[in-house]
């Protein structure tokens, strides 16, 4: 079972201060830590499951600047094989099929019978890498996946639907599943495997490698600022007891409570 | 549970040691840590303490090969709360926190640890403090007390660090604090925007760059404010500014706030009066006149890093027997250099330990049992550690900072 694992290194956007940098179009990140995407952590994680459970290799790919180095040799250092980081040198702006186009032209050399992706990237919230690259691939995918279960040939996912349902399919492979977060509990990685990672290679690939001189770019971002404040918007302000009774009202005069 | 290998792993003993633990082989395998580690007084948690220079001597920490038994492992080195117990009483000068310490180092750089200690490390470089405020609101708890931003010509800056800047509870430490420090005519300022997080807890929680930043932010801060004497009220400042920051370029004195009030007490410029009854302490209404001429019974608990790694044990005491109508309580075996921790340290504050695994529940425990009303500390983590355990224990005592104290008898 030879199993690419996609990931991605994001900003740590959750809990920080954001602020649009000059052009407007992107947020200034100097003063941002950067981590592996959450759902891509938990696909990494599935996919080193699936490796201890049935044998074959887990090679991990990233599109990024060298800096994504950090975050491919943390998914050496927790069990994947090899890596491979595509340089992002000249592509300019990427949106999610471009992203989709290089790993399709750097995955149909490999052998594989299974990608895992995260679900969506915390950073820009598009969900699209992983189903575009399974089309671009032409092959089944399932996306929000919570279960993976290998059979000889095939694969039975579940994954979450709409209104707390969830959706058992038998999938041929090689599939693509994007991983949803909460289908398994990421792992540490232990030093020892840590000080292996450090010595491991990472191939980097570029544009020619990849035969691939001008990814196809389908959006492009006009600008980006904080949303304006709703007019039903209330601000409540005095003390904690003052602002708990008049929250209380509330909640009982719309039925909340 | 996997059985742990013991078989040695040089290659990972050199990047340990490399890492900073390099007193391992002075250890002897005694086992007096042990005997004052505080996880020893809880019923929960086997921690134990005297295999750590050994387990580093063979590379064998966070090292097995299965998730299970790796996770246990990586949340034992998270354990521990730097409180130096144990460095006060080995015979070998072994640091067993420093040696837990560099193995975090490793962890951090390759995202291995704690995910509840990673927004912190995120905040204090995004913002500089570990509750994700912006800036622009730090100086907000000085709003109504008119206090000047630090100009060259003032004595001191006071540094109150992050928690006392805006947690609402701990704001009431900074504002009494500077009442204190205005009564007694003493010429200060405060930094304001420019103050960032000292960095103490998260270099000891492994993530050594962003202390590194932290520090540097700090060291040009005051450099270029003219700063040359800071107070502090945390000792988790007042530790790294005193014995870490000169190492990496700083020059300028620096003080526990209990020295400083200690001085202004000598000196007689602070005149504490006696102290009426506390109103939160809800002492019931009758007989209220023989009741105003007890003493109200304060214990005093050492904090870690004030008391056992910087030897600051008298002057928090000396500030509380010059408030008249206070009488002065300790924890009988558990003082001075053998107090308990708070468990906030090294990045413990932020660990959440389950009910059973929490040494706050056993320091406040320790206080109720010497009869005190007020168990009065010197560091806001204590404070926060020991609230929480009596707020989830119910227990009838009232957690002081000496700030907080002192303001109230003048």
């Amino acid at each position: 079972m030879d199993i690419v694992v996609c990931i991605k290194r994001v900003p740590e956007t959750a809990e920080a201060e954001i602020k649009v940098d000059s052009s407007g179009k992107d947020i200034l990140k100097e003063r941002l830590t950067f981590d592996i995407n959450e759902s891509d952590n938990y696909a990494l994680e599935e996919a080193i499951l699936l490796k201890e459970k049935r044998g074959g290799t887990v090679t991990l790919i990233s599109v990024g600047p060298p800096e994504c180095e950090d975050t491919i040799r943390m998914g050496l250092a927790k069990g994947a094989d090899q890596a491979i980081r595509v340089s992002n040198e000249g592509f300019g702006e990427l949106d999610g099929f471009a992203t989709a186009e290089i790993l399709k032209n750097t995955i149909q050399d490999l052998s594989y019978d299974l990608i895992l992706t995260g679900c969506m990237a915390t950073d820009d919230g598009y969900s699209q890498v992983g189903p575009t690259l399974a089309e671009l691939l032409g092959i089944p995918h399932a996306v929000l996946v919570t279960k993976v279960d290998l059979q000889d040939g095939n694969a039975r996912v579940e994954r979450e639907l709409e209104g707390g349902l969830l959706e058992a399919l038998e999938i041929k492979l090689p599939a693509l599943f994007a991983i949803q977060t909460g289908i398994n509990e990421p792992r540490y990685a232990s030093l020892i495997a840590i000080r292996r990672a450090a010595a491991k290679e990472i191939k980097v690939l570029n544009a020619q490698a990849i035969g691939l001189e001008r990814p196809t770019l389908r959006t492009r971002v006009e600008n980006l600022f904080p949303p304006p404040v709703g007019k039903r918007a209330e601000i409540l302000k005095g003390g904690a007891e003052e602002t708990s009774k008049r929250l209380a009202q509330i909640y009982k005069s719309k039925g909340i409570i | 549970m996997m059985e742990t290998s013991t078989t040695p792993i040089w290659e990972l003993r050199d990047i340990i040691i490399e890492a900073g633990a390099t007193d391992i082989y002075k250890c002897y395998q005694c086992g007096k840590c042990a005997s004052v580690c505080p996880w020893y007084q809880t019923e929960a948690v086997n921690f134990p303490t005297y295999k750590f220079p050994l387990a580093a001597q063979l590379g064998r920490i966070a090292s097995s090969e299965g998730k299970e038994e790796l996770a246990r492992e990586v949340e034992e080195v998270y354990r521990c709360v730097g409180c130096e117990a144990c460095v006060e009483q080995c015979p070998q000068g072994v640091n067993i926190p420093n040696t837990l310490r560099a193995v975090r180092r490793i962890l951090v750089d390759y995202g291995s640890y704690p995910d509840t200690l990673k927004p912190v490390v995120s905040k204090i470089h995004n913002v500089g403090n570990p509750l994700g405020e912006p800036g622009e609101k730090r100086r907000d708890w000085a709003k109504d007390l008119a206090i000047p931003l630090f100009q060259p010509g003032m004595e001191y800056l006071y540094f109150p660090g992050c928690f006392p800047a805006y947690d609402p509870r701990l704001r009431k430490v900074a504002t009494s604090t500077a009442k204190v420090l205005k009564k007694a005519g003493v010429s200060f300022g405060i930094l304001g925007e420019k103050e960032w997080c000292c960095g103490e807890a998260i270099r000891r929680a492994g993530a050594e760059k962003i202390f590194q930043e932290a520090a540097q932010s700090n060291i040009s801060a005051f450099r270029n404010a003219g700063v040359k004497k800071v107070v502090v009220t945390s000792p988790h400042c007042y530790t790294t500014f005193k014995n870490e920051y000169p190492l990496l370029g700083a020059d300028f004195e620096v003080f526990h706030i209990t020295q400083l009030f200690y001085q202004l007490i000598e000196e007689g410029k602070l005149k504490p009066h006696q102290l009426s009854q506390l109103p939160e302490l809800g002492e019931p209404n009758d007989s209220k006149s023989q009741r105003a001429k007890d003493p109200i019974k304060v214990v005093y608990h050492d904090p870690c890093t004030l008391g056992r790694q910087n030897g600051i044990y008298e002057e928090p005491r000396g500030v509380l027997k010059n408030i008249p109508g206070l009488e002065l309580l300790e924890i009988g075996d558990f003082s001075h250099q053998f107090a308990l921790c708070c468990g906030g340290g090294s990045g413990g504050l932020w660990l959440d330990w389950p009910k059973g695994e929490r040494m706050a529940d056993i320091r406040v425990q320790q206080a109720i049992e010497t009869g005190a009303k007020v168990l009065a500390v010197a560091c806001p983590y204590c404070l926060q550690m020991f609230e929480d355990s009596v707020k989830t224990m119910n227990l009838g005592l009232k957690v002081m900072d000496i700030a907080e104290l002192l303001a109230e008898s003048l």
